[in-house]
């Protein structure tokens, strides 16, 4: 391995460097690293076209989601319908970019919040310990000892499917798992010399779980944040083929599989495309993160 | 095929023999043995559907059930596909003034398979049986008691008039069992009058039947029939397409599809009573108040569209009330079909409300495998033309009908399974207290025009009262009913004289041939 050693931002010398400075280093730093693994590159790019694809469906569509009648009913690809047309007329390639921004933006937004949640509470479960750890680390294993497709179904079901339903959902579900993941990663980090040494200082506890823990526990964080935002994704096409996702006429990919599979040897075309693109964008997120990983293990070893 | 080798191997003590030694002599046998099944397997009309589970006629209540009991038994009388009333067992028989007083007079000679014969005490035995097993027919055939009269007759006295009493003595569940079978237990042990005997019953797998030769009705053409019994229904096709079967029921349009390319086939339909309920609360202060806003509702709805999406136009295009056409003349085929017509929808909107437009939420189940959704969308898109703005909720289909979403929603689709008679519909969900009254309509005289055809024996009266109704309904009615669902099967074009019913259970084979 002739890689040079990514810049470790826990040493105590670059403590003073503004916080934000770091992080920002650092992300250019990942970024540089996985653009060096060939899959990982794949997995990026992936990513990268999907949220612009997202950004500029309203370009690259060239109908409306929702607009009937764009060419025959179910008819297949043609260069007025790439991806064909569905049972009531609608441009399967318009439906699956405006899709991507849901399938995107949905889970995204789920997964930073459960991310923010999780960190802060396993941050805080990690450095206190003591019975508030004991309460929070009881009441969310009793969460997850139930499958997480059934709690979402349950709670769907009774606060009524919506795009913000789902969020909750899946905040809910996530929070305790990355609050698992990084109470742990935070119990490794607070007994380093550094964290006694800020201790010993006299440092505030907001001091030093932010400035000290935090960018100890960022490479756990990241990578459970990357995997939890595929897992997200996967959840919510899930919930949209069960009927629970976002509601009609959006162009939501599970739903759109759900609602094409009852004429599938007919029109394949209607399935086939939105899968497709659920399984691609799972598999780029899944090899960007697994890219973090290996990147972090890496720099565990180093260190 | 393997099964009845197998079958007869193990009877005749064949597989008892030391198999190193005689596995040639086997296989020979095997040969010889499934030529001769096969040689008798041609004049048999050979069905493919799921297995049955409950083979007792007054529990039983599938396609596939009703199936088995409508080859092995007979009815007092048959309901026909047209919803007629055809005597069967009963040659004959008179309804008093009152309408309180059935005689039946029962064809003489019949014998059941057993070789005993046929008479009054079964048909007391039967309906007391289904008074005794609590069966669900009891809720049509309403209150009465039932004996045996003078002479080859029988006669049931009713509490109260029931219009649709010969309907309920016709149902699938009231299939004449003989009184000799006190311990009735199913299957094999099924002794009935029906053109077809039980010959073998293989729970799960297969029945087969051989024709009744002394039959009533005369020997059937067939030499017999065969269930077979294959769950999926994509295998059904297969099998059908292969030949192993020649006739299935209950398909999709997509599997309709897969039959259409090939020779040989005819792809069968039936209007069905199945339809989906477009409705908004017509109370004081709902959405429906106003009888204009339910009209314009129903210009803004384009049926022919939705038809062409969901059924490839198979389907029958409503009229704007729950009486379809496979309540024969109950229909009301006069009517004029509601017209699309999005710019009037948009005037009587801004003549009701005094607004542009009219906003509202759609709430659905979501049923049918996804079809509802579909529909959904449509009619978003149909009705904003008619300046209607509606946001759609889909709900999984347990949670809409259990939570009571379905009946406090001002605007929403219920889908309403095919009633076997007009009546039952009627009052169920659209007289005044209503167990199921969704759309909040409190008609009085809906509800006076349906007591009387509740009580109205005779035909062409209660005609004119469901045509009354139908018309009620197009004029301040608060429902859409965009179509009649069809039922689709398939036949082998070997098949002659095959006409499925609309409850493809009950598809009478006892006139059904074999051969070009």
């Amino acid at each position: 391995m002739t890689q040079t050693q990514p810049q470790t931002d826990v040493t105590p010398k670059r403590v003073s460097r503004p916080f934000y400075k770091r992080a920002l280093a650092s992300a250019g730093d990942f970024l540089r690293q996985l653009a060096r693994r060939p899959l990982s590159f794949i997995g990026l790019m992936l990513v990268i076209g999907f949220i612009l694809m997202a950004i500029f469906a309203p370009i690259i569509a060239p109908f409306a989601f929702d607009q009937i009648s764009t060419g025959p009913r179910s008819s297949p690809p043609s260069i007025d319908n790439l991806f064909g047309t569905d049972r009531l007329g609608r441009d399967v390639f318009s439906r699956v970019v405006w899709g991507s921004r849901e399938i995107i933006v949905i889970p995204g937004i789920a997964t930073a919040i459960a991310v923010f949640f999780g960190a802060g509470l396993g941050m805080m479960t990690g450095f206190y310990g003591g019975w508030i750890d004991e309460v929070i680390s009881r009441a969310f294993d009793s969460l997850l000892a139930i499958p997480a497709m059934v709690l979402a179904l349950v709670m769907l079901a009774t606060i009524g499917p919506s795009a913000v339903g789902i969020v909750i959902v899946i905040v809910l579900l996530y929070t305790p798992i990355i609050t698992r993941v990084v109470r742990s990663a935070t119990l490794n980090v607070r007994s380093l010399g550094y964290v006694e040494a800020a201790r010993l200082r006299g440092e505030s506890t907001f001091y030093i779980v932010t400035r000290e823990i935090l960018p100890g526990v960022l490479p756990a964080l990241v990578v459970e944040a990357a995997l939890r935002f595929s897992y997200a994704i996967f959840l919510t096409a899930s919930l949209g083929f069960l009927g629970l996702g976002v509601q009609p006429p959006s162009p939501d990919w599970g739903r759109m599989v759900s609602e094409a599979r009852n004429n599938y040897t007919r029109t394949p075309w209607e399935m086939v495309y939105p899968a497709a693109a659920i399984a691609v964008l799972v598999v780029g997120v899944n090899l960007m993160a697994d890219g973090l990983r290996r990147i972090f293990r890496y720099e565990g070893q180093e260190r | 095929m393997f099964n009845n080798i197998a079958h007869l191997f193990g009877r005749s003590g064949v597989a008892r023999l030391k198999m190193t030694s005689n596995v040639v002599l086997v296989a020979l046998l095997a040969l010889v043995l499934s030529v001769s099944v096969y040689a008798q397997d041609e004049n048999v009309l050979v069905i493919g559907t799921e297995a049955p589970v409950n083979l007792d006629p007054a529990i039983g209540s599938n396609d596939q059930e009703a199936l088995f009991n409508r080859t092995v038994y007979d009815f007092l009388v048959d309901v026909t596909v047209d919803s007629d009333i055809a005597p069967a067992l009963a040659e004959s028989w008179e309804i008093s003034d009152d309408g309180l007083t059935y005689t039946f007079t029962l064809r003489e000679g019949v014998t059941f398979h057993d070789g005993s014969s046929f008479g009054p005490e079964d048909v007391v035995f039967t309906f007391d049986r289904l008074k005794e097993l609590e069966s669900s027919v009891l809720s049509r055939l309403g209150e009465f008691t039932v004996e045996a009269g003078e002479g080859n007759t029988v006669v049931f006295t009713l509490t109260q008039p029931n219009a649709d009493f010969l309907y309920a003595v016709g149902a699938r569940f009231t299939a004449i069992l003989s009184s000799d079978d006190m311990a009735f237990d199913t299957g094999v042990d099924a002794n009935g009058t029906g053109a077809f005997s039980v010959s073998e019953y293989v729970p799960g797998e297969r029945t087969t039947f051989a024709a009744n030769e002394a039959y009533w009705g005369g020997a059937p053409s067939l030499a017999g029939v065969e269930h077979v019994y294959i769950e999926d229904k994509n295998a059904q096709v297969d099998a059908l397409l292969s030949g192993d079967v020649d006739f299935i029921f209950k398909l999709s349009l997509d599997q309709i599809a897969r039959i259409e390319g090939e020779d040989g086939f005819t792809v069968l339909e039936v209007a069905t009573n199945q339809h989906p309920v477009i409705r908004l609360h017509a109370n004081e202060g709902a959405i429906g108040e106003d009888v204009r806003v339910r009209q314009a509702f129903k210009l803004a709805t384009n049926r022919e569209e939705i038809n062409d999406i969901l059924y490839g136009g198979r389907a029958v295009i409503g009229n704007n009330d729950p009486i379809g056409p496979l309540y024969g003349q109950f229909y009301n085929d006069m009517l004029e079909k509601p017209a699309y017509d999005p710019e009037a929808a948009c005037a009587l909107i801004q003549e009701a409300t005094g607004e542009e437009r009219l906003t509202s939420t759609l709430r659905l189940p979501d049923a049918f495998g996804g079809d509802y959704a579909l529909m959904a969308a449509a009619l978003q898109q149909q009705w904003a033309e008619g300046c209607i703005d509606v946001d759609i909720e889909v709900f999984p289909e347990g949670v809409y009908y259990s939570d009571g979403t379905w009946l406090d929603t001002e605007l929403g689709i219920t889908g309403w399974g095919s009633r076997p008679i007009a009546q039952a519909i009627l009052v169920e969900a659209y007289v005044p207290g209503a167990a199921y009254n969704e759309s909040n309509w409190e008609d009085e005289e809906v509800g006076a025009l349906v007591a009387e055809a509740g009580v109205t024996t005779d035909p062409e009266a209660r005609t004119q009262l469901y045509h009354q109704i139908s018309e009620i309904f197009a004029e301040r009615g608060p429902i859409i009913v965009p179509f009649f669902a069809p039922v689709l099967g398939a036949v082998s074009n070997d098949v002659q004289g095959l006409e499925m019913n609309p409850f493809p259970g009950l598809t009478d084979v006892r006139n059904v041939s074999l051969g070009q």
